[in-house]
């Protein structure tokens, strides 16, 4: 009681030293908070944008497509039964939004004059409109079914090929048989699926129109969408189980096995947050260590006189890291309760960021408060505190009692 | 069983390259109940000596015993519950812990004995009333006088029910009046409670208080005296029983 009484005392003793060991504290929970929090947002942004742009959460092949599908993908293709079955089987799942088909072929795009290799993707508009919301449309009009031989072109495409809305093409392609065919697509619109790479190659067509060009009544894809991210996996494991059991030679892809560029970013950042969690720690560390050093040289005397009426190495020691403890759980509580304000002030403020690389929307600045983030960072300042203090701490605890008493 | 026992005790300090001795080849034992007083010139190795008595230093030769064990044998934290159970210090500036109140300052050698919060308590309030303080247990040291925190430093060094007190010079801050309350007080707390005292001074007015006066000159034992004062020593020899 008393001890732990002095220890508070002790913090109290000090209040210049003690508000800035408390300050570096909260300078490092708020730091990580709040970039963890901006990272936790960018993610999230990433993983929506890129599965409600192109992957879905789910993607239903043929089986053996993923392995030998970019050689022949015709011989890949889902057929028109197993489609309308498995269609049926997937709405069924509580967790699913929607499911809608894709057929995928590259062909060659041309005005009359100039020719570029695309990559088509016959779509059924209405699902496709619900699940690729983060798809935006930069020209022209949305595609609809009635648009029998309409094509929405990606952005950087339709500007390379100096479109303007309305213009006559011709899309020619390897037909599922081998032969070679044609067909005439109008332009009715530009879009962007917030990717350049993608948005400079591709275009997107009405399923049926995409279906006879190629002669075929199959295709390449379902693409899956949930209502909540976070049932990917389960669903992925009652899919599989349900194909099996309905002997459907299907294979499951997710979005987390189709997102490389999400995972190659997530990378990146995740080592930039690790090496600012270490400057952090170096710069929390250095504060704390050197104003505790300081406390402990301040009461060398008292130090001498604890131990001399008896106090072990370890009476001092626990006094310091008590100290330290106090500090830090307080720095760490009042640095959570400001990360919280000021994450929800900065994203109100709907500061808009530069475009990401490789990006083609920009966003306004979010910065995410997950309970996880928050208790993690918490804790994480709670025991820098009490690490920086071990060794001012085990200095106090080795000092000579008979010099640490005739020290003034 | 003698409280202190001093067995060849040689201190050296090296101070350039050849070292000083503090003291040498000292013998001395120190019995239940003794008021000691301890002279010397500046640098004859008073503090030497309490310090090692004290568990707080390691003699270069020698060996020092209190309360029968051998200091030599013991660890660092053995030390510390011995000075804890054994030893009570006085200090020449007081030594209290500032943010602490008179009774947590008498409080704490018994809370670092794990000792329970109330008989802590309890205790600290009846050392403090021993030593004249009953009005002023929830004063702060900054609130009191320099004879009023050695009061609470006595108090302290009490509580613990030790065999020994060893107090450095402990009026040298205290104007000669208080001084003189501060001596009778710790004279009577040694007829009260039989308590050995051992203590370093240069005030001569201690001396008619004393039952024994040792003087060091260069780290040597130069004189040991026994006084006929009145004190426990002789009522313990003639068999009176000590309340
Ligand atoms: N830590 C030390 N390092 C070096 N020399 C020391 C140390 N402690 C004491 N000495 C030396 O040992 C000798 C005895 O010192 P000590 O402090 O015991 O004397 P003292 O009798 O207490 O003197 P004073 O009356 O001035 O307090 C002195 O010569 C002193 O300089
Ligand atoms: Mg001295």
């Amino acid at each position: 009681m008393l001890r732990l009484k002095l220890a508070l005392l002790n913090v109290l003793r000090n209040g210049r030293r003690s508000f800035i060991t408390l300050l570096a504290i909260q300078f490092g929970v708020i730091s990580l908070i709040l970039m963890g929090g901006f990272f936790a947002s960018m993610y999230e942004g990433m993983r929506e944008g890129v599965i409600r742009s192109q992957l879905g959460h789910i993607q239903i092949y043929q089986q053996g497509f993923n392995q030998f599908g970019s050689q022949q993908p015709e011989e890949y293709l889902i057929d028109a039964e197993v489609l309308q079955k498995v269609t049926k089987l997937v709405e069924e799942l509580e967790q699913v939004e929607l499911v809608t088909p894709r057929l995928n072929f590259t062909g060659l795009l041309t005005d009359g004059s100039r020719s570029l290799a695309v990559v088509v993707e016959g779509i059924n508009p209405e699902k496709e409109a619900l699940l690729s919301s983060a798809v935006k449309l930069t020209a022209g009009e949305d595609l609809f079914e009635e648009d029998t031989d309409g094509a929405l072109i990606g952005d950087g495409l339709f500007k390379s090929l100096n479109l303007s809305v309305g213009a006559s093409l011709t899309l020619m392609a390897t037909t599922a048989d081998g032969s070679f065919d044609a067909r005439d697509v109008t332009a009715i619109g530009a879009i962007s699926t917030g990717t350049r790479e993608v948005d400079n190659r591709f275009m997107r067509m009405n399923l049926q129109h995409a279906q006879e060009l190629m002669y075929t009544e199959g295709v390449t894809r379902l693409v899956v969408l949930l209502n909540d991210t976070k049932h990917t996996d389960e669903v992925m494991a009652l899919l599989s189980e349900v194909f099996q059991e309905q002997g459907l030679a299907l294979e499951l892809r997710s979005w987390n096995d189709l997102a490389d560029y999400y995972h190659e970013v997530v990378n990146l950042f995740d080592g930039i947050f690790f090496v600012v969690q270490i400057i952090v720690l170096a710069i929390v560390l250095l504060g704390i260590v050197n104003t505790m050093v300081m406390a402990v040289m301040e009461r060398t005397q008292e130090i001498g006189t604890i131990r001399a009426i008896g106090g072990t190495r370890g009476e001092v020691m626990g006094l310091f890291i008590s100290e330290a403890f106090i500090l830090g759980l307080i720095g760490s509580v009042l640095g959570v309760i400001f990360s919280i304000l000021l994450a929800q002030g900065i994203t109100a403020a709907s500061i808009m960021m530069p475009t990401p690389p490789g990006s083609s929307q920009n966003y306004p600045i979010r910065i995410f408060t997950e309970a996880d983030l928050l208790w993690k960072n918490g804790l994480f300042g709670l025991l820098i505190a009490v690490i920086s203090s071990i060794y001012p701490a085990v200095k106090a605890s080795r000092m000579v009692i008979t010099k640490a008493l005739r020290f003034a | 069983m003698a409280v202190v026992k001093l067995k060849g005790v040689s201190r050296y300090f090296p101070v350039g390259n050849k070292p000083i001795t503090a003291l040498d080849k000292v013998d001395l034992t120190l019995e239940r109940g003794e008021f000691v007083v301890l002279r010397g010139a500046s640098g004859s190795g008073k503090s030497t000596l309490l310090n090692l008595i004290g568990a707080m230093d390691d003699p270069n030769e020698g060996e020092v015993f209190i309360h029968g064990k051998a200091l030599s044998s013991l660890s660092d934290k053995q030390k510390s519950q011995l000075r804890s159970h054994y030893i009570g210090f006085i200090f020449q500036s007081f030594n209290l812990i500032p943010v602490l109140t008179a009774l947590e300052n008498v409080q704490y050698p018994l809370s670092l004995q794990r000792i329970a919060n109330n008989e802590a308590k309890d205790r600290a309030a009846q050392a403090l009333a021993q030593v004249g303080l009953a009005d002023f247990i929830h004063r702060r040291p900054n609130q009191l006088s320099g004879g009023q925190m050695q009061r609470v430093a006595i108090a302290r060094a009490l509580v613990t029910k030790p065999d020994i007190i060893l107090a450095d010079e402990p009026t040298a801050n205290l104007d000669s009046e208080t001084s003189k309350q501060i001596m009778d007080l710790l004279g009577s707390l040694n007829r009260e409670t039989g308590v050995t005292f051992l203590f370093a001074t240069h005030h001569d007015f201690v001396l008619s208080r004393a039952s024994r006066i040792l003087e060091l000159k260069d780290g040597h034992i130069v004189k040991d005296e026994q006084l006929q004062n009145l004190n426990l020593v002789d009522q313990i020899a003639s068999g009176e029983k000590v309340g």
